[in-house]
């Protein structure tokens, strides 16, 4: 890239950041809490996003800048941990689409999805989990004529909705190792049903998804086998999410400063104050940044950076909203207090999958020396 | 107009801004506090405005040096961290401990922390030891005598070095000092599969290979011809495998002596029995069958050795993956200051396997005492001499060709023939007057 070219790509991510850091304090702050707890569905807000070129900088034909795309997530992320948690949805589902074979996916449904004029997720939480060993396979796919037919029941999956879609896997036949990756569409033959009310983050769209012989249209595939796939997505799959990470942290330093005039002087007591935050936070910033200049890299030990900038991520997200909400004390455990909230957030953040758990078994699992059977 | 003011509640800490207002009570923004009605309520405790006082915006409440650093009382959970449960971990938390009776120690170890050393392993299958004679001591055992805490079966992924955290695969940890003792791995190479071929650089790596031995002779091919390689293919040799030696160079322990030396060694090998195959390079090795295919080109020339078990001994490298989370610095090892072993962060320190000195890594047992000692003292704030670093005298353990090298021997400098008898080959490198290295091989 000459200079030139390099200073106007600068300033064109500097222009994006502000005009996601408008929409965040602006029309989204407005709406935090009906959110959080009301369970408002900002898609309004994704659709702004996505016209501002929010929802995929990390694409391919937007220069593959996941960096960015970690900064947009991270600055939504500041005011809202659900609605970041939103764009991780649809961004990691523009992966998917991206890679499917077929344009009417990777072309026509990928541009619309790219500027939030349609809305979908992801569905891999537990294949996820089952290429892990973590748990079992939800959905089971039976090849038919022109497709799969597909079966299963899958927990919880979020930003999704009648008329949308996400991407989803199966096991052929039960059977390990034949996976396929495919694009789930909500459009009647899939039956959703509402989740139990969460402690918080309720604005997700989160339901359950129960298909009885989904028919699968070939052209739906996305992957099969899709294992190649899967490797080759894992890592920036995990490494957006530093965006929410990173997002909720600044939120929670943002919590204890702006009590630190009248509470600085008890406040200096606690621990995690927010200037030690902030230097954690932006070492962490740094390492994630400097991972997704790199997005494609498949040696075991990037993705073991990539797994554990992503605990790391958890951890900071955890003890910085503990520490705002002892920060602000009992304004801070308001039901509509922003600390309070962001304590469910990093908590969110933390057990979503990859799990602070999970991501520590995979990481024992790639330090642990090969030996011959 | 009169710039805007706030008022805060002197209740709950609620600010009400002129410029926002309060909606909700019914305040549009630019409401003067003066102009607020007396029912009016504090929205978030519900006092009055009575309750309010101008709200001035204190001088920077925190300032450098009144604040209490409460980051250092909580990193000091543990006064030291130790990374790695081999010889070199061990050694410095037992010099903490015998310093420091009450220093809070932590020893995070993938492996389960048991005491052996390591040189034996070269030399085990000839003297029939086993798990009980290799072993001279439980991790868990050690650790509760020396009142130190062992995380074993626990890989440590990153370190924070601002924040002092460890974080590994069990939780993450506050230190006061870190000690990276983590070791080397041996190098791999896409042709030498991992699933195929076997690597002894512990304990446990040599229990199941040992397991995998079984009882009944076998063929046995070791790939690198170095001081391990040299020591393993004996060992086999000797206890009654069919043994190939597979090197790069046209004699063994090319690179280290002279080769005289080398070809001396070479042939009391071949004379013990081992199929030593020199200037011969591995391509790659399968495993259709039962049997394990060595495909090499030696001397130019494509060859197959069929074996049983293939081994491994093409050198050590240091994992730099945690040393560089933390942004140390790193050659071919972690950069250590040579008098102190502190790396490139402040409380961090590395000993042993992992670590470059002068660009060096040095990986022998000798020094490690002497590191550990060091470290135990400066992280202690004890007063020492600092670490003066010697290069050990390197040893083949071997029976049919024992060699001993001493001093800095330099391999671009010649040798020269000190004695050369069928019995014993002493040689040495000179600079001026002062013998600079010395060989020995009977």
């Amino acid at each position: 890239m000459s200079a030139r070219n390099m200073t106007q790509a600068v300033q064109a991510d500097t222009s994006l950041l502000q005009r996601v850091d408008e929409i965040a304090r602006g029309p989204l702050a407005a709406i935090v809490t009906d959110i959080d707890l009301n369970g408002h569905y900002p898609l309004e807000i994704l659709r702004t996003l996505g016209e501002a070129g929010a929802l995929a900088p990390h694409l391919q034909r937007n220069g593959a800048d996941f960096g960015l795309a970690i900064q947009a997530m991270a600055t939504v992320s500041r005011q809202c941990g659900a609605t970041g948690f939103l764009m991780w949805c649809h961004m990691v589902c523009g992966l998917y689409l991206e890679k499917a074979p077929n344009s009417a996916l990777n072309m026509e449904l990928l541009s619309t999805h790219a500027l939030g004029h349609s809305f979908g997720g992801t569905a891999l939480s537990n294949p996820m989990k089952a290429l892990a060993g973590i748990e079992r396979m939800a959905l089971e796919a039976t090849p038919a004529p022109g497709g799969y037919r597909v079966s299963g029941v899958l927990p919880w999956v979020s930003h999704i909705a009648p008329g949308q879609y996400c991407g989803a896997m199966a096991r052929i036949d039960g059977q390990k190792g034949r996976e396929i990756l495919f694009l789930l569409r909500f459009d009647g033959q899939a039956t959703l049903r509402p989740c139990p009310h969460f402690s918080g983050m309720e604005g997700t769209s989160t339901w359950s998804i129960r298909l009885d012989d989904y028919f699968l249209p070939a052209h739906d595939v996305i992957a099969v086998p899709a294992q190649p796939l899967v490797s080759v997505i894992k890592a920036p799959f995990i490494l957006l999410q530093a965006g929410m990470a990173a997002g909720v942290v600044q939120g929670c330093i943002d919590s204890m400063l702006e009590v630190e005039p009248q509470l600085g002087h008890v406040n200096r007591f606690l621990e995690d104050r927010p200037d030690t935050m902030q230097a954690e936070l932006d070492a962490f910033t740094q390492r994630a940044l400097k991972l997704a200049r790199t997005p494609a890299e498949t040696d075991p030990s990037y993705l073991l950076d990539v797994l554990d900038v992503r605990a790391h991520g958890s951890e900071l997200a955890l003890r910085a909203s503990q520490s705002a909400l002892l920060h602000q004390g009992a304004r801070g455990y308001l039901s509509t207090a922003a600390p309070q909230r962001r304590v469910r957030e990093a908590q969110f953040v933390a057990i979503v999958t990859p799990a602070i758990k999970h991501l520590r078994l995979e990481m024992a699992r790639l330090m642990t020396e090969e030996l011959p059977a | 107009m009169i710039p805007y003011r706030k008022f805060i509640c002197r209740v709950c800490g609620w600010i009400y801004d002129e410029a926002l207002g309060d909606a909700d009570g019914g305040l549009p923004p630019g409401t003067r506090f003066d102009d607020i009605p007396d029912d009016w309520a504090c929205p978030l405790c519900g006092v009055t405005k009575a309750d309010f006082e101008p709200y001035v915006l204190p001088a920077a409440a925190v300032t450098a040096g009144t604040t209490p650093d409460i980051s250092v009382t909580a990193r000091s959970v543990w006064d030291a961290v130790i990374v790695g449960g081999g010889t070199a971990g061990w050694a410095v938390a037992e010099r903490l401990r015998a310093l420091s009776p009450s220093a809070r120690i932590a020893l995070v170890t993938g492996c389960a922390g048991d005491l052996y050393a390591k040189p034996q392993l070269s030399v085990a299958l000839s003297r029939n030891l086993d798990a009980t004679s290799l072993c001279q001591g439980q991790g868990a055992d050690t650790a509760a005598g020396m009142g130190i805490t062992l995380m074993g079966g626990t890989f440590a992924s990153g370190i924070d070095p601002h924040a002092h955290r460890l974080r590994t695969t069990r939780g993450t940890l506050r230190y006061g000092a870190l000690v990276l003792a983590q070791g080397a791995q041996p190098v791999r190479v896409p042709s030498l599969p991992a699933d195929l071929v076997w690597r002894v650089n512990s304990l446990s790596a040599w229990l199941r290979l040992r397991r995998s031995i079984g009882d009944t002779p076998r063929r046995i091919v070791l790939v690198g011809a170095g001081l391990v390689g040299c020591e393993l293919a004996e060992d086999a040799a000797t206890a009654g495998h069919t043994v190939t030696l597979i090197g790069r160079g046209p004699y063994p322990l090319d690179g280290l002596v002279p080769p005289a030396a080398g070809r001396r060694l070479g042939a009391r090998l071949e004379h013990a029995g081992i199929h030593v195959m020199n200037d011969t390079f591995v391509h790659n090795v399968t495993k259709p069958e039962r049997t394990v295919g060595v495909n090499v080109v030696t001397s130019g020339h494509p060859a197959l050795c069929e074996a049983d078990i293939v081994i491994a001994a093409i050198g050590l490298e240091t994992n730099l993956h945690l040393a560089h989370t933390a942004g140390l610095d790193t050659d071919n090892g972690i950069v250590v200051e040579p008098a102190t072993l502190r790396t490139s962060q402040t409380d961090i320190y590395a000993l042993g396997d992992c670590i470059s000195i002068h660009g060096q890594p040095c990986r022998y047992i000798g020094p490690i005492a002497a590191q550990a000692d060091t470290i135990a003292h400066e992280i202690l704030g004890l007063r020492h001499a600092g670490y003066a670093h010697q290069p050990p005298k390197v040893r083949l353990k071997s029976r049919v060709a024992p060699l001993e090298l001493t001093g800095t021997p330099d391999p671009a400098a010649p040798w020269e023939v000190v004695t050369d008898t069928t019995e014993r080959l002493v040689m040495q490198q000179r600079r001026g007057s002062a013998t600079t290295a010395r060989l020995e091989v009977s």
